[in-house]
Protein backbone atom coordinates (compact mmCIF):
# COMPACT_ATOMS: atom_id res chain seq x y z
CA UNK A 1 0.00 0.00 0.00
CA UNK A 2 1.56 3.49 -0.92
CA UNK A 3 1.63 6.45 1.52
CA UNK A 4 -1.46 7.74 -0.82
CA UNK A 5 -3.59 4.77 -0.21
CA UNK A 6 -3.14 4.64 3.55
CA UNK A 7 -3.90 8.30 3.82
CA UNK A 8 -7.15 7.94 1.49
CA UNK A 9 -7.99 5.18 3.69
CA UNK A 10 -7.50 6.94 6.81
CA UNK A 11 -9.54 9.54 5.83
CA UNK A 12 -12.46 7.15 5.40
CA UNK A 13 -12.51 6.06 9.05
CA UNK A 14 -15.28 6.20 11.66
CA UNK A 15 -14.64 6.19 15.34
CA UNK A 16 -15.67 2.36 15.13
CA UNK A 17 -13.05 1.66 12.40
CA UNK A 18 -10.22 3.78 13.75
CA UNK A 19 -7.70 0.71 15.13
CA UNK A 20 -5.96 0.80 18.33
CA UNK A 21 -2.91 -0.80 19.87
CA UNK A 22 -2.56 -0.29 23.81
CA UNK A 23 0.75 -1.36 24.77
CA UNK A 24 0.51 -2.17 28.53
CA UNK A 25 1.98 -3.10 31.97
CA UNK A 26 0.49 -6.02 32.74
CA UNK A 27 -0.01 -4.43 36.59
CA UNK A 28 -2.27 -1.90 35.52
CA UNK A 29 -5.59 -2.45 34.32
CA UNK A 30 -6.43 -6.48 35.13
CA UNK A 31 -7.67 -7.40 31.40
CA UNK A 32 -8.32 -11.11 32.66
CA UNK A 33 -10.83 -12.52 31.34
CA UNK A 34 -11.18 -9.18 29.26
CA UNK A 35 -9.05 -10.39 26.04
CA UNK A 36 -9.68 -12.75 22.77
CA UNK A 37 -6.00 -13.52 22.07
CA UNK A 38 -4.81 -9.90 21.94
CA UNK A 39 -8.71 -8.10 21.36
CA UNK A 40 -10.00 -6.08 23.81
CA UNK A 41 -13.53 -7.79 24.25
CA UNK A 42 -16.65 -4.68 23.97
CA UNK A 43 -14.48 -2.25 22.22
CA UNK A 44 -13.51 -2.95 17.83
CA UNK A 45 -9.92 -2.71 16.76
CA UNK A 46 -8.10 -2.62 19.65
CA UNK A 47 -5.35 -4.97 20.57
CA UNK A 48 -3.64 -4.87 23.90
CA UNK A 49 -0.41 -6.62 23.86
CA UNK A 50 0.95 -6.64 27.21
CA UNK A 51 4.72 -6.06 28.64
CA UNK A 52 5.79 -6.23 32.67
CA UNK A 53 5.97 -2.77 33.47
CA UNK A 54 5.16 0.53 31.02
CA UNK A 55 8.84 1.77 31.46
CA UNK A 56 9.95 -1.38 28.98
CA UNK A 57 8.16 0.12 26.38
CA UNK A 58 10.46 1.43 23.91
CA UNK A 59 9.61 3.94 21.34
CA UNK A 60 10.54 1.71 19.01
CA UNK A 61 7.86 -0.93 19.42
CA UNK A 62 5.49 2.51 19.61
CA UNK A 63 7.05 3.33 16.03
CA UNK A 64 6.08 -0.34 15.25
CA UNK A 65 2.48 -0.04 16.07
CA UNK A 66 2.15 2.27 13.72
CA UNK A 67 3.99 1.04 11.16
CA UNK A 68 1.76 -2.48 11.37
CA UNK A 69 -1.73 -0.05 10.54
CA UNK A 70 -2.33 1.29 13.95
CA UNK A 71 -4.36 4.80 13.64
CA UNK A 72 -4.23 5.35 17.29
CA UNK A 73 -1.10 3.97 19.85
CA UNK A 74 -1.56 3.87 23.75
CA UNK A 75 1.20 3.79 25.88
CA UNK A 76 -0.44 2.29 29.48
CA UNK A 77 0.92 2.00 32.78
CA UNK A 78 -0.29 2.44 37.08
CA UNK A 79 -1.10 5.86 37.79
CA UNK A 80 1.82 8.20 38.28
CA UNK A 81 3.05 7.89 41.64
CA UNK A 82 2.02 4.06 41.96
CA UNK A 83 4.20 2.28 39.72
CA UNK A 84 5.00 -1.27 40.81
CA UNK A 85 9.00 -0.98 39.92
CA UNK A 86 8.76 2.64 41.20
CA UNK A 87 9.55 4.70 38.10
CA UNK A 88 8.79 3.16 35.03
CA UNK A 89 5.67 4.86 33.82
CA UNK A 90 7.25 8.08 34.83
CA UNK A 91 10.01 7.34 32.62
CA UNK A 92 7.39 6.19 30.09
CA UNK A 93 5.45 9.63 30.40
CA UNK A 94 9.03 11.52 30.09
CA UNK A 95 9.30 9.54 26.60
CA UNK A 96 6.44 10.40 25.44
CA UNK A 97 6.44 13.66 26.30
CA UNK A 98 9.99 14.25 24.27
CA UNK A 99 11.93 14.42 27.32
CA UNK A 100 13.59 11.44 28.34
CA UNK A 101 16.16 9.21 25.72
CA UNK A 102 15.37 7.54 23.83
CA UNK A 103 13.43 9.79 21.95
CA UNK A 104 10.43 9.14 19.70
CA UNK A 105 10.93 9.56 16.05
CA UNK A 106 9.96 12.93 14.21
CA UNK A 107 7.93 10.98 11.95
CA UNK A 108 5.34 9.00 14.62
CA UNK A 109 1.95 11.16 14.80
CA UNK A 110 2.05 12.75 18.25
CA UNK A 111 -1.26 13.79 18.25
CA UNK A 112 -2.43 10.16 17.61
CA UNK A 113 -0.42 8.49 20.24
CA UNK A 114 -1.44 8.81 24.36
CA UNK A 115 -0.11 7.87 27.62
CA UNK A 116 -2.65 6.14 29.99
CA UNK A 117 -1.89 5.84 33.48
CA UNK A 118 -4.82 3.58 35.06
CA UNK A 119 -4.89 0.98 38.35
CA UNK A 120 -6.10 -2.57 38.26
CA UNK A 121 -8.94 -1.80 39.20
CA UNK A 122 -10.16 0.76 36.42
CA UNK A 123 -11.06 -1.85 33.76
CA UNK A 124 -14.29 0.36 32.76
CA UNK A 125 -12.58 3.33 32.82
CA UNK A 126 -10.11 1.98 30.78
CA UNK A 127 -12.78 0.95 28.10
CA UNK A 128 -14.33 4.10 27.91
CA UNK A 129 -10.84 6.09 27.61
CA UNK A 130 -10.12 3.44 24.72
CA UNK A 131 -13.52 4.93 22.80
CA UNK A 132 -13.35 8.39 23.63
CA UNK A 133 -9.43 8.07 22.08
CA UNK A 134 -10.66 6.34 19.19
CA UNK A 135 -13.35 9.11 18.65
CA UNK A 136 -10.37 11.58 18.86
CA UNK A 137 -7.87 9.70 16.66
CA UNK A 138 -10.99 9.63 13.63
CA UNK A 139 -11.14 13.74 13.95
CA UNK A 140 -7.18 14.03 14.29
CA UNK A 141 -7.18 11.81 10.67
CA UNK A 142 -9.27 14.09 9.11
CA UNK A 143 -7.69 17.31 10.22
CA UNK A 144 -4.34 15.50 9.17
CA UNK A 145 -5.78 15.04 6.19
CA UNK A 146 -7.37 18.80 5.57
CA UNK A 147 -3.20 19.90 6.64
CA UNK A 148 -2.39 18.16 3.68
CA UNK B 1 -4.77 -18.13 51.99
CA UNK B 2 -2.25 -15.67 52.49
CA UNK B 3 -2.30 -14.86 49.01
CA UNK B 4 -5.84 -14.18 48.57
CA UNK B 5 -5.71 -12.26 51.64
CA UNK B 6 -3.01 -9.67 50.48
CA UNK B 7 -4.92 -9.73 47.07
CA UNK B 8 -8.07 -8.77 48.89
CA UNK B 9 -5.71 -5.74 50.95
CA UNK B 10 -4.49 -4.32 47.32
CA UNK B 11 -7.80 -4.39 45.99
CA UNK B 12 -8.60 -2.24 49.39
CA UNK B 13 -5.53 0.08 49.04
CA UNK B 14 -5.91 0.64 45.28
CA UNK B 15 -9.55 1.85 45.69
CA UNK B 16 -8.68 4.46 48.31
CA UNK B 17 -5.69 5.26 45.93
CA UNK B 18 -8.30 5.55 43.25
CA UNK B 19 -10.37 7.62 45.38
CA UNK B 20 -7.54 10.20 46.53
CA UNK B 21 -6.52 10.57 42.82
CA UNK B 22 -9.79 11.84 42.12
CA UNK B 23 -10.15 14.10 44.98
CA UNK B 24 -6.56 14.68 45.12
CA UNK B 25 -5.14 14.38 41.73
CA UNK B 26 -1.98 11.60 41.47
CA UNK B 27 0.54 14.78 42.35
CA UNK B 28 -1.08 15.08 45.82
CA UNK B 29 -2.09 11.41 46.78
CA UNK B 30 -1.23 11.08 49.58
CA UNK B 31 -0.55 7.40 49.92
CA UNK B 32 2.08 7.77 46.54
CA UNK B 33 4.50 9.23 49.57
CA UNK B 34 4.14 6.38 51.99
CA UNK B 35 7.83 6.56 52.36
CA UNK B 36 8.31 10.32 52.54
CA UNK B 37 5.21 11.06 54.88
CA UNK B 38 7.39 9.07 57.87
CA UNK B 39 10.51 11.07 56.64
CA UNK B 40 9.47 14.56 56.72
CA UNK B 41 7.57 13.45 60.70
CA UNK B 42 11.48 12.44 61.37
CA UNK B 43 12.50 16.55 59.92
CA UNK B 44 10.20 17.56 61.98
CA UNK B 45 11.42 16.29 65.37
CA UNK B 46 14.80 16.80 64.55
CA UNK B 47 14.01 20.36 64.49
CA UNK B 48 11.74 20.59 67.53
CA UNK B 49 14.36 18.08 69.57
CA UNK B 50 16.84 20.36 68.55
CA UNK B 51 15.18 23.35 70.18
CA UNK B 52 13.86 21.20 73.13
CA UNK B 53 17.31 20.06 73.54
CA UNK B 54 18.63 23.48 73.94
CA UNK B 55 17.19 24.26 77.00
CA UNK B 56 16.68 20.75 78.46
CA UNK B 57 18.03 19.29 81.48
CA UNK B 58 18.90 15.46 82.16
CA UNK B 59 19.26 15.36 85.63
CA UNK B 60 16.67 14.24 88.14
CA UNK B 61 17.03 17.64 90.57
CA UNK B 62 16.42 19.67 86.82
CA UNK B 63 14.63 17.36 84.38
CA UNK B 64 11.13 17.99 85.16
CA UNK B 65 11.49 21.50 85.85
CA UNK B 66 13.43 22.67 82.51
CA UNK B 67 10.98 20.75 80.65
CA UNK B 68 7.82 23.05 82.72
CA UNK B 69 10.08 26.15 81.96
CA UNK B 70 10.36 25.04 78.32
CA UNK B 71 6.60 24.42 78.57
CA UNK B 72 4.76 27.65 80.62
CA UNK B 73 8.05 30.43 79.88
CA UNK B 74 9.49 30.35 76.79
CA UNK B 75 8.05 31.99 73.88
CA UNK B 76 6.18 28.68 71.64
CA UNK B 77 7.90 26.32 74.09
CA UNK B 78 4.54 24.72 74.44
CA UNK B 79 3.87 24.96 70.64
CA UNK B 80 7.30 22.90 70.04
CA UNK B 81 7.19 20.69 72.47
CA UNK B 82 3.35 19.90 71.01
CA UNK B 83 4.70 19.16 67.83
CA UNK B 84 7.76 17.03 68.84
CA UNK B 85 5.36 14.99 70.78
CA UNK B 86 2.16 14.73 67.69
CA UNK B 87 5.22 14.76 65.33
CA UNK B 88 6.07 11.10 66.97
CA UNK B 89 2.73 10.07 66.86
CA UNK B 90 2.42 10.93 63.52
CA UNK B 91 5.70 9.76 62.04
CA UNK B 92 4.76 5.88 63.85
CA UNK B 93 0.86 6.23 61.82
CA UNK B 94 2.52 6.83 58.96
CA UNK B 95 5.14 4.01 59.47
CA UNK B 96 2.21 1.82 59.57
CA UNK B 97 0.55 2.93 56.69
CA UNK B 98 4.13 3.08 54.56
CA UNK B 99 4.59 -0.45 55.93
CA UNK B 100 1.09 -1.81 55.31
CA UNK B 101 1.34 -0.38 51.76
CA UNK B 102 3.99 -1.94 50.67
CA UNK B 103 3.11 -5.46 52.43
CA UNK B 104 -0.14 -5.57 50.88
CA UNK B 105 1.19 -4.25 47.45
CA UNK B 106 3.42 -6.45 47.15
CA UNK B 107 6.48 -4.54 47.10
CA UNK B 108 8.71 -5.95 49.90
CA UNK B 109 10.36 -9.19 49.01
CA UNK B 110 12.97 -10.47 47.17
CA UNK B 111 15.05 -7.72 45.68
CA UNK B 112 13.66 -5.68 48.23
CA UNK B 113 14.62 -7.99 51.31
CA UNK B 114 16.95 -4.99 52.99
CA UNK B 115 14.59 -2.61 52.24
CA UNK B 116 12.14 -4.60 54.49
CA UNK B 117 14.70 -5.89 57.27
CA UNK B 118 15.73 -1.99 57.76
CA UNK B 119 11.92 -1.36 57.86
CA UNK B 120 11.51 -3.64 60.58
CA UNK B 121 14.93 -2.46 62.28
CA UNK B 122 13.88 0.86 61.99
CA UNK B 123 10.37 0.62 64.20
CA UNK B 124 11.94 -1.38 66.95
CA UNK B 125 14.53 2.23 66.97
CA UNK B 126 11.26 4.21 66.73
CA UNK B 127 10.16 2.32 69.83
CA UNK B 128 12.82 2.46 72.04
CA UNK B 129 13.03 6.02 70.99
CA UNK B 130 9.18 6.87 71.86
CA UNK B 131 9.45 5.15 75.72
CA UNK B 132 12.84 6.53 76.55
CA UNK B 133 11.22 10.00 75.04
CA UNK B 134 8.79 9.73 77.74
CA UNK B 135 11.45 9.22 80.91
CA UNK B 136 13.23 12.27 80.25
CA UNK B 137 10.03 14.43 80.92
CA UNK B 138 10.72 12.68 84.88
CA UNK B 139 6.96 12.97 86.27
CA UNK B 140 5.14 10.39 88.18
CA UNK B 141 4.51 8.37 84.57
CA UNK B 142 8.34 8.32 83.93
CA UNK B 143 9.06 7.15 87.02
CA UNK B 144 6.56 3.97 86.42
CA UNK B 145 8.57 3.65 83.00
CA UNK B 146 11.70 3.63 84.44
CA UNK B 147 10.73 0.63 87.45
CA UNK B 148 8.75 -1.03 84.79
CA UNK B 149 11.33 -0.90 82.18
CA UNK B 150 14.09 -1.95 84.69
CA UNK B 151 11.71 -5.23 85.63
CA UNK B 152 11.71 -5.76 81.92
CA UNK B 153 14.53 -6.14 81.13
CA UNK B 154 15.73 -7.82 84.63
CA UNK B 155 13.53 -10.42 83.82
CA UNK B 156 15.55 -12.03 80.77
CA UNK B 157 17.50 -15.26 81.59
CA UNK B 158 21.34 -14.82 82.01
CA UNK B 159 21.56 -11.15 80.38
CA UNK B 160 18.51 -10.19 82.28
CA UNK B 161 20.61 -8.13 85.57
CA UNK B 162 23.27 -7.24 82.91
CA UNK B 163 20.59 -4.93 80.88
CA UNK B 164 19.03 -3.50 84.01
CA UNK B 165 21.71 -2.44 85.78
CA UNK B 166 23.00 -1.06 82.03
CA UNK B 167 19.74 0.81 81.61
CA UNK B 168 19.75 2.42 85.12
CA UNK B 169 23.09 2.73 84.35
CA UNK B 170 24.26 1.73 87.79
CA UNK B 171 22.21 -0.19 90.62
CA UNK B 172 19.47 2.08 91.61
CA UNK B 173 18.01 5.32 90.16
CA UNK B 174 20.43 8.06 89.58
CA UNK B 175 21.32 11.32 87.59
CA UNK B 176 23.19 8.66 85.50
CA UNK B 177 20.05 6.51 84.77
CA UNK B 178 18.75 10.14 83.17
CA UNK B 179 22.05 10.72 81.58
CA UNK B 180 21.49 7.04 80.18
CA UNK B 181 17.50 7.55 78.33
CA UNK B 182 18.90 11.18 77.47
CA UNK B 183 21.49 8.93 75.67
CA UNK B 184 19.10 6.42 74.39
CA UNK B 185 16.39 8.98 73.15
CA UNK B 186 18.82 11.01 70.91
CA UNK B 187 21.58 8.57 70.02
CA UNK B 188 19.03 5.61 69.00
CA UNK B 189 17.45 9.04 66.42
CA UNK B 190 20.72 9.65 64.89
CA UNK B 191 21.00 5.71 64.39
CA UNK B 192 17.69 6.17 62.31
CA UNK B 193 19.61 8.14 59.88
CA UNK B 194 22.08 5.23 59.47
CA UNK B 195 19.57 3.03 59.42
CA UNK B 196 17.57 5.01 56.70
CA UNK B 197 20.87 4.98 54.65
CA UNK B 198 21.00 1.26 54.75
CA UNK B 199 17.08 1.11 54.31
CA UNK B 200 17.40 3.47 50.39
CA UNK B 201 20.51 1.93 49.73
CA UNK B 202 19.42 -0.33 46.90
CA UNK B 203 16.48 2.08 45.58
CA UNK B 204 17.68 4.66 43.27
CA UNK B 205 16.05 8.06 43.61
CA UNK B 206 13.91 7.35 46.95
CA UNK B 207 10.92 9.49 47.27
CA UNK B 208 11.55 11.51 50.48
CA UNK B 209 10.21 14.64 49.81
CA UNK B 210 6.43 15.00 50.50
CA UNK B 211 4.64 17.71 48.16
CA UNK B 212 4.37 21.32 49.72
CA UNK B 213 0.41 20.97 50.16
CA UNK B 214 1.30 17.28 51.85
CA UNK B 215 3.47 18.70 54.22
CA UNK B 216 1.27 21.82 55.42
CA UNK B 217 -0.98 19.24 55.75
CA UNK B 218 0.60 17.37 58.34
CA UNK B 219 2.19 19.93 59.93
CA UNK B 220 -0.88 21.77 59.82
CA UNK B 221 -2.62 18.44 61.28
CA UNK B 222 0.04 18.14 64.00
CA UNK B 223 -0.35 21.65 65.25
CA UNK B 224 -3.56 21.28 65.04
CA UNK B 225 -3.00 18.87 67.76
CA UNK B 226 -0.66 20.57 69.52
CA UNK B 227 -3.36 23.29 70.02
CA UNK B 228 -6.21 21.28 71.14
CA UNK B 229 -4.07 18.67 73.36
CA UNK B 230 -1.24 20.48 74.72
CA UNK B 231 1.73 17.95 75.76
CA UNK B 232 1.63 18.47 79.64
CA UNK B 233 3.49 16.57 82.38
CA UNK B 234 2.00 15.13 85.53
CA UNK B 235 3.01 15.38 89.14
CA UNK B 236 6.67 15.37 89.25
CA UNK B 237 8.37 12.60 90.42
CA UNK B 238 9.33 11.68 94.41
CA UNK B 239 10.99 8.80 95.46
CA UNK B 240 8.64 9.09 98.65
CA UNK B 241 5.28 8.94 96.82
CA UNK B 242 3.69 6.09 95.00
CA UNK B 243 3.30 7.27 91.15
CA UNK B 244 -0.67 7.24 90.01
CA UNK B 245 -0.62 9.62 87.25
CA UNK B 246 0.11 7.44 83.80
CA UNK B 247 -1.43 9.21 80.51
CA UNK B 248 -1.01 6.77 77.88
CA UNK B 249 -0.06 7.23 74.48
CA UNK B 250 -1.20 4.34 72.76
CA UNK B 251 1.55 4.40 70.05
CA UNK B 252 4.72 4.10 71.98
CA UNK B 253 3.41 3.04 75.54
CA UNK B 254 1.70 -0.06 74.76
CA UNK B 255 4.34 -2.27 76.44
CA UNK B 256 3.57 -0.80 79.68
CA UNK B 257 -0.43 -2.58 79.79
CA UNK B 258 0.69 -5.37 78.16
CA UNK B 259 3.32 -6.66 80.67
CA UNK B 260 0.64 -5.58 83.30
CA UNK B 261 -1.46 -8.43 81.32
CA UNK B 262 0.90 -11.02 80.62
CA UNK B 263 3.58 -10.03 83.00
CA UNK B 264 7.38 -9.59 81.88
CA UNK B 265 8.30 -12.96 80.20
CA UNK B 266 4.63 -12.85 78.48
CA UNK B 267 5.45 -9.53 76.97
CA UNK B 268 8.84 -10.52 76.13
CA UNK B 269 7.38 -13.17 74.27
CA UNK B 270 4.85 -11.46 72.23
CA UNK B 271 7.49 -8.53 71.36
CA UNK B 272 9.98 -11.28 70.08
CA UNK B 273 7.21 -13.48 68.43
CA UNK B 274 6.10 -9.60 66.48
CA UNK B 275 9.35 -8.88 65.44
CA UNK B 276 10.32 -11.97 64.21
CA UNK B 277 7.07 -12.74 62.54
CA UNK B 278 7.26 -9.49 60.81
CA UNK B 279 10.59 -10.18 59.82
CA UNK B 280 9.95 -13.59 58.33
CA UNK B 281 6.70 -12.63 56.42
CA UNK B 282 8.88 -12.35 52.95
CA UNK B 283 9.43 -16.25 53.71
CA UNK B 284 6.15 -17.09 53.85
CA UNK B 285 5.73 -16.59 50.06
CA UNK B 286 7.93 -18.67 47.32
CA UNK B 287 10.02 -16.58 45.31
CA UNK B 288 9.53 -16.98 41.35
CA UNK B 289 12.96 -18.30 39.32
CA UNK B 290 14.97 -15.20 38.66
CA UNK B 291 15.29 -14.69 35.47
CA UNK B 292 17.32 -11.43 35.44
CA UNK B 293 17.71 -9.19 32.72
CA UNK B 294 21.24 -9.84 30.72
CA UNK B 295 23.18 -7.49 28.59
CA UNK B 296 24.75 -8.46 24.67
CA UNK B 297 28.49 -7.95 24.32
CA UNK B 298 27.44 -7.76 20.97
CA UNK B 299 25.06 -4.86 20.92
CA UNK B 300 25.87 -2.63 24.06
CA UNK B 301 27.22 0.67 23.02
CA UNK B 302 27.90 1.98 26.90
CA UNK B 303 25.43 4.35 27.01
CA UNK B 304 24.61 4.30 30.18
CA UNK B 305 20.82 5.02 30.10
CA UNK B 306 20.11 1.42 31.39
CA UNK B 307 22.44 1.85 34.61
CA UNK B 308 20.67 5.40 35.07
CA UNK B 309 17.30 4.42 35.12
CA UNK B 310 17.56 1.05 36.63
CA UNK B 311 15.08 1.80 39.67
CA UNK B 312 16.76 -0.75 41.85
CA UNK B 313 20.24 0.01 41.31
CA UNK B 314 21.07 -3.59 40.20
CA UNK B 315 23.38 -2.05 36.47
CA UNK B 316 26.69 -0.70 36.85
CA UNK B 317 28.69 0.42 34.12
CA UNK B 318 32.54 -1.70 33.95
CA UNK B 319 34.88 -0.77 31.79
CA UNK B 320 35.43 -3.14 28.65
CA UNK B 321 39.05 -4.15 27.13
CA UNK B 322 37.53 -7.03 24.75
CA UNK B 323 38.79 -5.02 21.82
CA UNK B 324 35.69 -3.80 21.29
CA UNK B 325 35.56 -0.11 20.30
CA UNK B 326 33.41 1.19 23.28
CA UNK B 327 34.73 1.46 26.76
CA UNK B 328 32.25 0.64 28.83
CA UNK B 329 29.55 -2.09 29.30
CA UNK B 330 26.47 -2.72 31.72
CA UNK B 331 26.63 -5.59 33.77
CA UNK B 332 23.34 -6.73 35.85
CA UNK B 333 23.82 -7.95 38.97
CA UNK B 334 21.51 -11.00 38.85
CA UNK B 335 20.42 -10.50 42.65
CA UNK B 336 19.23 -7.23 42.62
CA UNK B 337 17.18 -6.96 39.92
CA UNK B 338 13.39 -6.76 39.74
CA UNK B 339 13.20 -8.06 36.13
CA UNK B 340 10.89 -4.75 35.30
CA UNK B 341 12.41 -4.10 31.91
CA UNK B 342 13.06 -0.45 32.86
CA UNK B 343 16.38 -0.96 31.40
CA UNK B 344 14.60 -2.48 28.00
CA UNK B 345 12.75 0.80 27.99
CA UNK B 346 15.74 3.00 28.12
CA UNK B 347 18.05 0.65 25.55
CA UNK B 348 17.70 1.95 22.30
CA UNK B 349 20.34 -0.94 20.95
CA UNK B 350 18.87 -3.98 21.93
CA UNK B 351 21.49 -4.76 24.16
CA UNK B 352 19.73 -5.21 27.03
CA UNK B 353 16.79 -7.75 27.33
CA UNK B 354 14.19 -9.81 29.51
CA UNK B 355 15.01 -13.48 28.51
CA UNK B 356 10.84 -13.67 28.74
CA UNK B 357 9.73 -10.73 27.19
CA UNK B 358 12.60 -9.84 24.54
CA UNK B 359 11.97 -6.48 22.77
CA UNK B 360 12.26 -8.36 19.13
CA UNK B 361 9.87 -10.35 20.30
CA UNK B 362 7.06 -8.08 22.23
CA UNK B 363 7.45 -5.84 18.48
CA UNK B 364 6.55 -9.56 16.24
CA UNK B 365 3.61 -9.59 19.18
CA UNK B 366 2.80 -6.14 18.21
CA UNK B 367 2.48 -6.73 14.56
CA UNK B 368 0.97 -9.94 14.72
CA UNK B 369 -2.20 -8.74 16.64
CA UNK B 370 -2.30 -5.38 14.18
CA UNK B 371 -2.50 -7.52 10.97
CA UNK B 372 -4.89 -10.48 13.17
C1 LIG C 1 11.65 5.60 59.80
C2 LIG C 1 10.73 5.00 59.13
C3 LIG C 1 10.75 4.82 57.65
C4 LIG C 1 11.02 5.73 56.67
C5 LIG C 1 11.36 7.20 56.84
C6 LIG C 1 10.91 5.04 55.40
C7 LIG C 1 11.09 5.62 54.19
C8 LIG C 1 11.07 4.97 52.97
C9 LIG C 1 11.23 5.58 51.68
C10 LIG C 1 11.42 7.07 51.43
C11 LIG C 1 11.19 4.61 50.74
C12 LIG C 1 11.34 4.78 49.24
C13 LIG C 1 9.99 4.78 48.58
C14 LIG C 1 10.14 4.91 47.09
O1 LIG C 1 10.79 5.87 46.64
O2 LIG C 1 9.62 4.08 46.35
C15 LIG C 1 11.00 3.36 51.43
C16 LIG C 1 10.89 2.13 50.83
C17 LIG C 1 10.58 0.95 51.49
N1 LIG C 1 10.29 0.81 52.84
FE1 LIG C 1 10.44 2.26 54.24
N2 LIG C 1 10.59 3.72 55.64
C18 LIG C 1 10.47 3.55 56.99
C19 LIG C 1 10.11 2.40 57.66
C20 LIG C 1 9.78 1.21 57.02
C21 LIG C 1 9.20 0.06 57.67
C22 LIG C 1 8.82 -0.02 59.14
C23 LIG C 1 9.06 -0.91 56.71
C24 LIG C 1 8.52 -2.30 56.83
C25 LIG C 1 8.76 -3.12 57.78
C26 LIG C 1 9.55 -0.37 55.47
C27 LIG C 1 9.62 -1.05 54.29
C28 LIG C 1 9.99 -0.51 53.07
C29 LIG C 1 10.12 -1.26 51.85
C30 LIG C 1 9.91 -2.77 51.67
C31 LIG C 1 10.48 -0.35 50.84
C32 LIG C 1 10.73 -0.65 49.37
C33 LIG C 1 9.50 -0.29 48.57
C34 LIG C 1 9.74 -0.39 47.09
O3 LIG C 1 10.82 -0.82 46.67
O4 LIG C 1 8.81 -0.08 46.33
N3 LIG C 1 9.97 0.92 55.68
N4 LIG C 1 10.91 3.61 52.79
S1 LIG D 1 21.29 1.17 27.45
FE1 LIG D 1 21.88 -0.56 26.14
S2 LIG D 1 23.64 0.17 24.99
FE2 LIG D 1 23.34 1.61 26.70
S3 LIG D 1 24.71 0.82 28.28
FE3 LIG D 1 22.70 -0.11 28.65
S4 LIG D 1 22.76 -2.07 27.54
FE4 LIG D 1 24.47 -0.86 26.81
S1 LIG E 1 15.08 -5.41 34.69
FE1 LIG E 1 16.71 -3.95 34.24
S2 LIG E 1 16.03 -2.00 35.11
FE2 LIG E 1 14.77 -3.62 36.05
S3 LIG E 1 15.87 -4.12 37.94
FE3 LIG E 1 16.61 -5.56 36.37
S4 LIG E 1 18.42 -4.57 35.55
FE4 LIG E 1 17.31 -2.98 36.67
Amino acid sequence: MTQAETQSENKLKTRDEVKVAVIACARSVNLEGELSATKLNGVNNCDVIQVPCSGMIQPRMIEAAFNAGADGVIAMGCQIGDCHFREGNKFCRERLLGQRPPMIKKTVPKRRLKGLWMSEVQVDDFKARVEDFKGYVAEQLVEEQKGN
Amino acid sequence: MLTSFVRSGQKVILRIEDTLNKVFSSEQNLLYYHGAMPNFCMWMLFLSGLLLFAYYTPTLEAAYQSVEYITNRLPYGDVIRGIHRYAADAMLLTVILHALRVYFTDRYREYRLIAWYSGVALSVFMLIIGISGYILVWDERSFTIVTKITDFLGSLPFIGSFLASAFLNGDVISNYTMSMSFFLHTGTSFALLVLLWVHYMRISRPVVNVTWAIGSLISGIILLFAGLFPAISGPEAKFTVEPSYFDIDWFYLWLFPLIDTVGNIGAWLVLIAGVTLVTLLPNFVRNHDKEPASVSKDHCVGCRLCSIDCPYEAIYMAPRNDGSKYKEIAVVIDDRCAECGLCVGACNFDAIELPNYKSPQVMDDIRIALQS
